[in-house]
């Protein structure tokens, strides 16, 4: 039995990643795909798989859900805290709430509810999903301005508390039937972010000084580091705190801090989060009756269409207005309302709890997910593009090799690949300017090794290795990969022909072109008119237009414009 | 504005000798005072400096758009260089340059001057020109390529 269940399992596991590249041909969501292969091993499907086990399922979904927030928390940079954070914040709590008010009062009307089973109902999808999220917005192909990306990131990782925590109050009030506990509720939300935050921050110090100071065999860093992120996790529920908040936040802290032997760790936890979501949503696939959703499909859709398009915009715009995003801005926010694995596993917590309606509020909550993945994950694309949220990604290193040993600070071996028309010229290496505290270590040619000395020429198909820092890789990586032709071009479509220093005079800035620009001070720089107009937190993407030509944020520096691209049409 | 409107033999120069971002500005600014009626040296080249102060003109990959409103200039001028040996222009890229492409425009009619600007960092921005342009060796060589090219 158990060797049949497991070859089951893994045939699964191994059809899902087959056929992951084909979420990407389709334009679809691969999540959905993996859901899509769990309903058809199941009950209803081809599989006949008779799969009932809710705790497994709990157990499989909180162990999961951990894994993919610890991953997404360790890719969260810190730096996008100074736009994201405190919108981020809003979202999560009061945005969840409103989101959470509203639709269950429309669960009420639709499903003929009692009003405290339809609230449980609109708080188990209030919370938007963070491996839905981050699996669109980190590294697959789609980079948004950081005012949105930062924000949607931030209130995915960390706005499960919340949902959590309305959960847990409505099952004690139907479970208990009493409004006893109703004074106790805002001791309990302090209470789970409190103990969250608090576990989160001191253990992913603990965990950063940890791996720091233990020798161990390369491999088993990475495996500490999921190992004390699931310590951090569990200790953190046991404590009544938020685990799901306290993992997010020790990834965070781990993925902004010097930590050796840092890309190893992301490269295995990138496989584990896959794995995880894999498995989470095999799993939820599997549990759910198709036949029972078909049942409940129409009023589902519905209150689907309430969450869409009045719900989670009313919660955007009522808390996001005090900080004057723009109207694309928050309407690309309203609109990735993205709901995952989340909501179907708090519809799990119902279940648990023996709640009556539990099994309708589980199929409800899995109708939403559905057709949230499909409408709204197939179309974050092409919507980011429509309302010009994309910015040029940042260039890359064809390899990373982490050196690992205290000595060299940051320094890492990094190798990029010489391809493209730029390299057809023979260039000798003496002529290339690399930033300062980096260098070329060797040059690798048919398998062959070249010094990196003067008169060295570098030539198409070379393989070279620099050491540097990780925050020069878009540096680096502007100066050898190819300036692959689409892309290159958008980019100078994208920031203008030329760049002007933020220090730069406004005034100078229409001497120079003979424009005229309207009301603005004169005397000031070019980097203080852009902050003004973005209220104090300029991000790269921002741009105003200046008479006949635009100005366009290109690099920043906390709060402060850089370098800013000059658009002359 | 085409390229041929702008560029002119004795302003096509293929194995200038360089020097310095300073050196180069003041050698081209001289050479274009010299053929140029009523454009002093001078001028151009605290016009050039001037504009340079805002920001590098040297938009990557060893090209550099070195640009300037004059008042006393009649029409849009262009002159095309091929360094010897490539010099630091503080580009954005921070590659050292050994193209340059001026512009020097009249102080009125600034929106046709800015068309004329972006189709010279379009043409300059095509790696394949860039590699023809280097392949030169004459100035004749480099003044025909480039018309050529600008009208590909």
């Amino acid at each position: 039995m158990t060797s049949l269940f497991l070859l089951v399992g893994a045939l699964m596991l191994m059809l899902s990643i087959l056929l992951s590249p084909l979420s990407n041909r389709v334009g679809m969501p691969v999540l959905l795909l993996f859901l899509g292969v769990g309903m058809l091993a199941g009950e209803d499907g081809i599989g006949h798989i008779q799969f009932d086990d809710f705790e497994t399922a709990f157990l499989v979904g909180n162990l999961a859900l951990a894994v993919i927030l610890l991953d997404g928390g360790m890719r969260t940079r810190g730096e996008t805290f100074r736009v994201g954070l405190r919108p981020a914040l809003l979202l999560a709590t009061i945005g969840v709430l409103v989101t959470a008010l509203i639709t269950g009062l429309a669960a009420m009307l639709i499903f003929d509810l009692p009003l405290i089973d339809a609230l449980l109902a609109g708080t188990i999808v209030s919370s938007t999903d963070a491996a839905a999220v981050f699996a669109l917005l980190q590294g697959r192909g789609l980079n948004l301005n950081a005012r949105v990306g930062a924000t949607l990131e931030i209130e995915s990782g960390s706005n499960d508390p919340m949902a959590i925590f309305l959960t847990l109050v409505l099952i004690e009030l139907i479970t208990l039937g009493e409004a006893a506990s109703l004074w106790s509720a805002p001791l309990m939300l302090i209470q789970q972010f409190g103990i969250g935050v608090l576990c989160g921050w001191l253990g992913g110090r603990l965990l950063v000084f940890l791996i720091n100071r233990v020798d161990l065999v390369t491999a088993l860093y990475p495996l500490l580091v999921t190992a004390s992120g699931l310590v951090i996790f569990a200790g953190t529920n046991a404590l009544g705190g938020s685990g799901f908040l306290a993992i997010y936040l020790a990834g965070v802290l781990l993925g902004n801090h010097r930590v050796r032997m840092m890309p190893a760790i992301l490269q295995v936890h990138d496989g584990l989060a896959w794995l995880a979501q894999l498995c989470l949503f095999l799993i939820l696939g599997l549990l759910v009756d198709p036949s029972e959703l078909l049942v409940i499909a129409p009023a589902g859709l519905l209150l689907a269409a309430v969450l869409i398009l009045l719900a989670r915009p009313m919660a955007t715009f009522g808390t996001l207005w005090p900080f004057r995003f723009n109207l694309r801005e928050t309407s690309f926010i309203a609109w990735t309302g993205l709901r995952g694995a989340v909501p179907i596993v708090l519809a799990l917590f119902p279940v648990m709890a023996g709640i009556e309606q539990a099994p309708l509020l589980f199929n409800i909550a899995f109708v939403i997910v559905l057709v949230s993945l499909v409408i709204q994950g197939t179309s974050l694309a092409p919507v980011a593009r429509l309302l010009k949220l994309e910015v040029p990604g940042h260039e890359e290193a064809h390899r990373r090799i982490p050196i690992d040993v205290p000595a060299v600070g940051e320094h890492e071996l990094l190798l990029f690949r010489l391809q493209g028309e730029r390299w057809t010229r023979p260039a000798p290496l003496g002529g290339l300017r690399l930033p300062p505290d980096s260098g070329i270590a060797a040059v690798f040619r048919d398998g062959s090794y070249l010094p990196p000395l003067a008169e060295t020429c570098l030539q198409d198909g070379d393989l070279i290795a620099v050491v540097g820092r990780p925050d020069q890789i878009d540096t680096l990586g502007h100066q050898f990969n190819a300036p692959h032709g689409p892309k290159h071009l958008a980019e100078m479509a994208f920031f203008g022909e030329f760049v002007l220093n933020g220090e730069a005079l406004l005034s100078d800035v229409e001497q120079a072109y003979g424009i005229r620009i309207g009301e603005e001070d004169k005397q000031q720089t070019l980097s203080a008119c852009i902050a003004r107009h973005q209220h104090g937190h300029p991000v790269v993407g921002d741009s105003l237009m200046l008479g006949p030509v635009t100005l366009v944020v290109k690099e920043i520096e906390g709060d402060s414009v850089t370098r800013v691209g000059l658009k002359l049409h | 504005m085409y390229l041929h409107e702008l560029l002119t033999p004795p302003l096509t120069l293929c194995n200038l000798d360089g020097g310095s971002k300073k050196r180069v500005l003041e050698t081209a600014s001289k050479i274009i005072a010299e053929h140029t009626e009523g454009l002093a040296a001078e001028d151009i080249f605290s016009g050039l400096i001037g504009r340079e102060r805002l920001g590098s003109t040297g938009i990557g990959s060893g090209i550099a758009i070195p640009h300037c409103r004059l008042d006393n200039a009649s029409q849009a001028i262009g002159m095309l260089i091929k360094l010897v040996e490539p010099i630091d222009f503080d580009a954005i890229d921070n590659q050292p340059v050994d193209l340059l492409c001026l512009l020097l425009v009249p102080s009125e009619a600034s929106d046709e001057h800015l068309q004329t600007l972006a189709m010279l960092a379009e043409l300059f921005s095509r790696q394949d020109v860039l590699s023809a342009l280097r392949d030169t060796s004459t100035d004749q060589q480099l003044y025909d390529t480039a018309l050529r090219l600008a009208e590909a």
